[in-house]
């Protein structure tokens, strides 16, 4: 049958059990038989290739660009392995049928468990490991939602919880591993990595790969210092415990190992960590699993020690340890079956698996007890029994591996595992069905049917035939080995037999059995010294571990992410800065192309009064109207740069527009107290400082090396200054920019200007209409006012000046197209006269006086220079294309008359428009504060104390 | 002249439909000034913006420019506009139920998005330095209004207006550093800058404009250490909002940052991987670290999207073919896994108001089996688990790194990605093996969401028969960006 099949079956087998859970149990649990029968049926079509030494493969390509092929691969390490998963499964199918209750979803858990045989089966006939990844992390999910399956059990949750997320990390590690494992090999095929052991051996990243993979098999098969999620992962059902923690998954990180055996191991590192892991794992396994009191959970910690001494054969790297390993798995995927279904028929019969509470039932259950015993014996080692043969061939190889310089090392724990594994056999046949018939079961127990004790019963029939006739099994075992050996090395010679004279194995074998009775004879005692001695839980460890680290992810996390900004724009300057450094630093630097300009005295001083305001600035802001004075210094001197640097046209924005921000200001100082309260600590403060001072020189430094060297291309303002005059008709270039080279982002420009203004009065409109009006108009300033709100002598000097500075901005507006000055600047200027009407004669005398809403200002003004850039469709050119004239109207000499210039006629309109309805609209919010209803300017306010004046000059009488 | 213009138009006619459509739609609803016209609204931008993703999913191969390479419309940019729309239009259906029935819906948000949309849509474009910032704005600014969309909650103004600081900041310094390289490439054609920036001859003021490009653009993809905004913003948004910000900005601005660092840096690899890679790990770890403390799944969501871009850089660092077509993949895996998520938060609610708390999903899988298997799926899934999709987008910018010699960049990933898993599966043990609070919630249950939430759970399986033939896709889309 071809090799798909095998692997699909169990997937689309998986549907239904779910489909028929209504036809009942038998239903369900004949289908999921049939369907595992069918696989192996299938998988055993291919027996006569594979025992013929062939490699049956098949494949086609999945998602060719990730590397990631179906390709499937039947060798004897694989056949092996596939025959326990669905051989065994069978018997547990058979066995779960009888040990599950009504109660019990049987659907649901035969789905789990042929989605999860599926995936073992996947795992051991994979050619390719992203594949094979794929279907080792499926057995985490299945065998998750398995262990799960008594949701009822509060430990079954822990149980799974903790398997899960030791085992899905270890996964998740391991493709690290692998990526760079097919990285090194080229490919993704085993079929190739196991060619390259050379390759990846001596490659750099072996050590990363094998640590990366070793977690992962470690962390599948619990060992140390990952042991310890196996026993917990024992609430599960027994028939899942039996599968999964004994046969099958749990051995699917040893199956790993077996597979990458010919590449990973021989190296010094793989001997040291897997030898270490799999002794320690061994030792410590055993010593738990003698004083614990439940039988499953007494099963679980010696699967883990059994394990361990699995992977120790593993690691010591030689054909003779590998053979011992594969015929030990058989052995105990044979007993340890055998022995969780034992353990669950007592559970089920007695309705206890407490040790402690059984004893005797060697007369009521005497079918359950051969059953047990033999399995029990063999995994104790007991000679006739397979588990004996395997352990003698372990034994051996422990005598022959030396680990740190010590060549008693290994032999000694193996012999003291060995003891221990004896003594918790002896312990579990003694103190479960020897001794004296006891009358407080919690139930009667009695064998049960045929059903249940027939699958362990198979087994048993196997651990026999197999510790009697040894030579049976050899052949299977050599084949297998040589699959896993690869071209590695050559299969050992050595025969099974049962007895192979008198050999430092022999010996160990014996003292660990005579020793396994001695601890059993002074048993109590040491369980009372267990019991007493402190000693590490794992459980809790993990546990607290888990807690700490993720007190310690709350500790990083969450004072990072307070939803202070302050901590975010620092954290974003301190990288900014990083980056740039990162950019300094392994940039090319060119010498400097510039040579610094001379500093005049006039210069030098303007520099120093810059530097002044500012660090005032930073040492008095919380005086407001300070730090306000101290800006306008900052802009003043900002201005006066400009002309330093011949930048006329500049400067006169500049200075306009600070006259304008200043007087915003002054308006919200209004609302605000006169001091800025501190709200920062000194620490806070001080990092501040820190991150802002390192800003400012690294801004300084990069714009000090700009300034030293040429742009690489030349500039465009070159360009600019060529055609100027020759196609814009100005001499003023800043002005022609505006207007004409860039009229069209300008016409943008003052759209999103004026558009701007219109959005401040609607916000302050929105704003006065809702809550904040009512807190405004029950505001107190929280200083006097003055008394003289509209001082005569403000008020005559901006009426009388009014005049002037319209002109003014008239003249800036005409000559601007050929000497500094232009629409935007004679805007600015014109908003500065009528802004000052508004301060000096109050709000309610200038907006009397006001003809043209500023929307409509706004409006014209685009609408002027968009006209002005359609007209030019009417002489067939482009959109914005300008033209000029010469004029002469006597008196005046002959001047120019550009298209451009209505252009800016519109862009001063709508500058106008918007300066002053947003200024408007700013100042409606201190008006609405405390402003009486009617103003009059050059008014005496009696609130001062002032004598009353005779008559209030009305605002009629008052018109200009 | 004229002829040019008309076939310049021609090549952006989806973004002028999408953008001309916004502009009706708004002065339709302003004049009317009817909210009652949203849930129309919603439905009928989805549906112009799925009609829009068939167009440009369908239109003829090859690359076509327009305004003189301003605008760039390749395979690339097509692959990275159907996910953007389409994320887009689920998205926005997703959000209709929900904030119609919390007095959220305002005709505003519906226009907002798809201003936002053709924001994104010219970022992928984008063969200039200016239109690049153009596209950018656009997308932000729509952004920032509907990050504050629930202008009376605090936290939603609050996040709005810190989005909209940092996200000025980051803009600023990305014009900075456009400036710098128009000053010393002498164009702000991406084609002619990469003229300029050959590795081994970039001067250092294009470096300099180079890492404050990369720094704006990794503000955009919430990349650490320029994630601070994320979290917050994530929180304080009403949750469709969330949804929107984790899928279709992020795919916008990652393919932004693709374009212009092969587009324009593409001679200079070895200048920006490492500053990539070393953004990627940042944001993989801190992704993972941050993301276990959390109990509110809109927080846990920001920093499990931090870490999803972590991995999507990966592929970026690469700096090879492979490495963009697995970030392509990455982000059309990530953005229906998130998709699918959100649906379900979006779905979690008590009593009609929204609950947000991760423990109140203890023993979900009793009350919802169906829709607790589906969030199982959907988590295995973006914790990179096999045999999800996820896994598999996981694997490809692993390879692509590992192809790229940036071995230690895919470990640290691997480690980050078992530590991420922690916070995933935390969600699903709650839901299947928590405490029984006993709690029977009034969940709400609207056809659309449960279809997106099945849908994407669905995706997520069988998607790995052969990922919808987007790997090919992506391939093609790479090969047009990376020559």
């Amino acid at each position: 049958m071809s090799l798909f099949i095998i692997v699909a079956l169990p997937f689309l087998g998986a549907l239904l059990p779910g489909l028929m859970n209504t036809a009942g149990r038998a239903a369900c649990a004949g289908v999921t038989f049939t369907v595992t029968a069918a696989a192996l049926i299938g998988l055993l079509t291919n027996a006569p290739a594979v025992l013929s030494g062939q490699v049956v493969t098949a494949g086609f390509e999945w998602l060719p660009l990730l590397g990631l092929n179906v390709t499937l691969m039947l060798d004897g390490l694989g056949f092996f392995f596939a025959c326990l998963i669905l051989g065994i499964g069978l018997l547990i199918i058979t066995y779960a049928r009888f040990y599950l209750s009504r109660d019990d979803n049987m659907g649901e858990f035969f789905t789990y468990l042929l989605l999860f045989q599926g995936a073992m089966v996947g795992i051991v006939l994979s050619d390719n490991i992203l594949l094979l990844l794929v279907f080792w992390e499926l057995t985490s999910l299945s065998s998750f939602l398995l262990i799960g399956y008594w949701k009822h059990l509060p430990e079954g949750r822990q149980g799974a919880r903790m398997a899960l997320t030791v085992t899905g990390m270890g996964g998740l590690a391991m493709i690290g591993g692998m990526l760079m494992l097919g990285q090194i090999a080229g490919s993704y095929d085993l079929s190739v990595i196991l060619q390259n052991r050379e390759a990846i051996q001596e490659s750099p990243l072996y050590l990363p790969a094998l640590i990366l993979i070793l977690l992962g098999c470690f962390t599948k098969s619990a060992q140390f210092p990952f042991h310890f999620w196996l026993p917990h992962a024992m609430a599960a059902p027994t028939p899942v415990s039996a599968y999964l923690h004994s046969a099958t998954m749990v051995k699917a990180g040893i199956f790993l190992m077996a597979r990458m055996w010919p590449v990973l191991s021989g190296t010094p590192e793989w001997f040291v960590i897997v030898t270490t892991a799999g002794l320690v794992t061994m030792v410590l396994g055993a010593v738990i699993a003698l004083f614990k009191h439940d039988l499953k959970a007494l099963l679980a910690f010696s699967t883990v020690s059994h394990l361990g001494l699995i992977t120790m054969l593993l690691g010591t790297g030689t054909a003779f340890g590998a053979m011992a390993a594969v015929f030990h798995i058989l052995n105990h995927a044979t007993f340890k079956a055998a022995l969780f279904m034992s353990a669950g028929i007592v559970d089920h019969e007695a309705h206890t698996r407490d040790i402690r509470r059984l004893g005797g039932l060697r007369r009521l259950m005497p079918v359950t007890f051969v059953i047990a015993t033999l399995a029990a014996l063999s995994m104790a080692g007991i000679p006739l029994l397979n588990g004996f043969l395997s352990k003698e061939m372990m034994l051996e190889e422990a005598w022959r591996t030396e680990l740190y310089g010590a060549p008693w090392l290994v032999p000694a724990l193996a012999t003291l595992g060995s003891l221990f594994s004896a003594a918790y056999c002896f312990r579990l046949i003694g103190h479960t069905f020897l001794g004296p018939v006891r009358d407080d079961y919690p139930a009667r127990p009695h064998d049960p049917g045929a059903g249940m004790w027939l699958p362990p019963a198979i087994l048993v029939v196997m651990v026999v035939v197999i510790g009697i006739a040894p030579f049976l099994a050899e052949p299977f075992v050599k084949l297998v080995t040589a699959s896993v050996l690869g071209e590695a090395a050559e299969v050992p010679k050595a025969y099974f037999k049962i007895w192979h004279g008198l050999v430092p194995a022999l010996y160990m074998s014996i003292a660990a059995v005579v020793g396994g009775l001695i601890v059993m004879a002074i048993f109590a005692p040491m369980l009372r010294l267990w019991d007493a001695a402190p000693r590490p839980e794992a459980k809790a460890i993990f546990d607290r571990l888990i807690a700490a680290v993720v007190r310690l992810a709350e500790r990083i996390a969450l004072p990072l992410h307070n939803g202070a900004f302050t901590r975010y724009g620092a954290v974003f300057a301190v990288t900014v800065f990083v980056v740039g450094y990162y950019a300094w630093s392994t940039g090319t630097v060119g010498p400097a192309t510039r040579a610094p300009q001379p500093a005049d005295p006039v210069a030098i001083a303007g520099w120093l009064m810059l530097v002044a305001a500012t660090l005032g600035m930073v040492f008095l802001h919380r005086n407001r109207l300070l730090s306000l004075i101290l800006i306008g210094i900052v802009g003043l001197m900002v201005s006066v740069g400009f002309v330093f640097f011949s930048a006329p046209d500049l400067a006169m924005t500049q200075i306009t527009v600070e006259v304008v921000t200043i007087i915003l200001l002054l308006l919200a100082l209004n609302f605000l107290p006169n001091r800025t309260p501190i709200e920062s600590t000194v620490l806070h403060r001080t990092r501040d400082a820190v991150v802002s001072v390192a800003g400012g020189l690294a801004a300084t430094a990069l714009a000090y090396h700009y300034l030293l060297r040429d742009a690489v291309v030349t500039p465009i303002s070159e360009f600019h200054l060529a055609n100027s005059y020759k196609g814009g008709g100005g001499t003023n270039v800043v002005n022609v920019i505006l207007v004409d080279f860039r009229g069209f982002d300008t016409f943008g420009e003052i759209i999103v200007l004026g558009i701007a203004a219109l959005l401040i009065y609607a916000l302050t409109e929105a704003l006065l209409n809702g809550p904040v009006r009512a807190r405004l108009l029950n505001r107190l300033p929280d200083q006097p006012r003055a008394g003289d709100m509209h001082p005569m002598m403000m008020v005559i000097l901006t009426r009388v000046t009014m005049p002037v500075v319209l002109m003014v901005g008239f003249f800036i507006f005409l000559r601007g197209h050929n000497e500094p000055g232009g629409g935007f600047i004679a805007g600015l200027v014109v908003s500065i006269a009528v802004v000052m009407q508004y301060m000096a004669s109050g709000f309610g005398w200038a907006s009397a006086r006001l003809r043209y809403p500023y929307h409509g200002i706004i409006g014209t003004g685009v609408l002027i220079a968009g006209l002005t850039g359609i007209g030019s469709w009417f002489v067939g050119k482009p959109f914005m294309t300008t033209d000029f004239t010469y004029v002469r109207i006597p008196p005046f000499n002959e001047f120019e008359l550009a298209t451009a210039m209505l252009f800016d006629l519109g862009v001063f309109l709508t500058v106008v428009g918007a300066v002053m309805l947003s200024l408007e609209s700013f100042s409606r919010l201190a008006r609405r504060a405390h402003m009486p209803d009617v103003e009059h300017p050059m008014d005496i306010d009696p609130s001062r104390g002032d004598p009353p004046v005779a008559s209030v000059p009305t605002p009629a009488k008052e018109g200009v | 002249m004229e002829s040019t213009i008309q076939a310049d138009l021609a090549v952006i006619l989806p973004e002028i439909i999408l953008a001309v459509y916004a502009m009706l739609a708004l002065l339709g609803a302003v004049y009317t000034r009817k909210d009652g016209l949203a849930p129309m609204l919603v439905w009928m931008t989805s549906a112009v913006m799925i009609v829009l993703a068939i167009l440009i999913g369908s239109s003829a191969a090859g690359t076509q420019i327009a305004f003189g390479g301003m605008f760039v419309d390749d395979g690339f940019a097509r692959f990275a506009k159907v996910t953007i729309l389409v994320s887009a239009a689920v998205v926005l259906v997703m959000s209709q139920e929900y904030m119609q029935r919390r007095d959220l819906l305002r005709f505003e948000y519906p226009v907002l998005v798809a201003l936002s949309a053709v924001g994104m849509m010219m970022m992928v474009s984008a063969g200039d330095l200016m239109a690049l910032y153009m596209g950018l704005e656009l997308q932000s600014l729509a952004l920032y209004v509907v990050a504050s969309l629930r202008r009376d909650s605090e936290k939603s103004t609050e996040a709005g207006l810190k989005y909209f600081v940092l996200g000025a900041l980051s803009s600023g310094l990305l014009l900075y550093g456009a400036s710098l390289v128009y000053g010393y490439a002498g164009t702000t054609l991406f084609s002619g800058i990469i003229q300029t920036a050959q590795h081994g001859e970039v001067s250092l003021g294009l470096l300099f404009g180079l890492v404050f490009l990369i720094s704006g653009l990794a503000f955009k993809v919430s990349a650490v250490p320029f994630h601070m905004w994320t979290p917050d913003v994530y929180e304080g948004s009403p949750t469709p909002v969330t949804a929107f910000f984790a899928t279709a900005p992020k795919v916008a601005a990652m393919a932004l940052f693709a374009r212009v660092l092969h587009d324009a840096f593409g001679g200079a690899v070895q200048d920006w991987q490492q500053v990539i890679a070393l953004l990627s790990v940042a944001s993989m770890f801190l992704g993972a670290v941050a993301a276990i403390g959390q109990t509110n799944i809109k927080r846990l969501m920001a920093f499990s999207s931090i870490a999803h871009m972590g991995y999507a850089l990966i592929g970026l660092a690469a700096g090879t073919a492979l490495g963009v077509q697995s970030m392509l993949i990455y982000l059309a895996v990530y953005v229906t896994m998130n998709v699918g998520t959100f649906a379900f938060i979006l779905m979690m609610e008590k009593d009609g108001q929204p609950v947000l708390d991760i423990a109140s999903l203890n023993m979900f899988s009793k009350r919802e089996p169906a829709k607790a298997l589906a969030l199982l799926v959907l988590l295995f899934s973006l914790a990179g688990v096999p045999p999800m999709l996820g896994f598999f987008a996981k694997l490809g910018v692993w390879q692509a790194g590992v192809e790229a010699g940036l071995v230690w960049l895919v470990v640290a990933s691997a480690v980050a990605s078992a530590i991420g898993a922690y916070y995933y599966l935390r969600i699903v043990f709650f839901m299947y093996f928590g405490e029984d609070t006993g709690d029977e919630r009034d969940w709400g249950n609207t056809p659309v969401l449960w279809g997106v939430l099945m849908a994407s759970a669905a995706v997520m399986i069988v998607g790995i028969v052969n990922m919808f033939g987007i790997e090919g896709a992506a391939a093609a889309a790479a090969a047009t960006l990376v020559n």
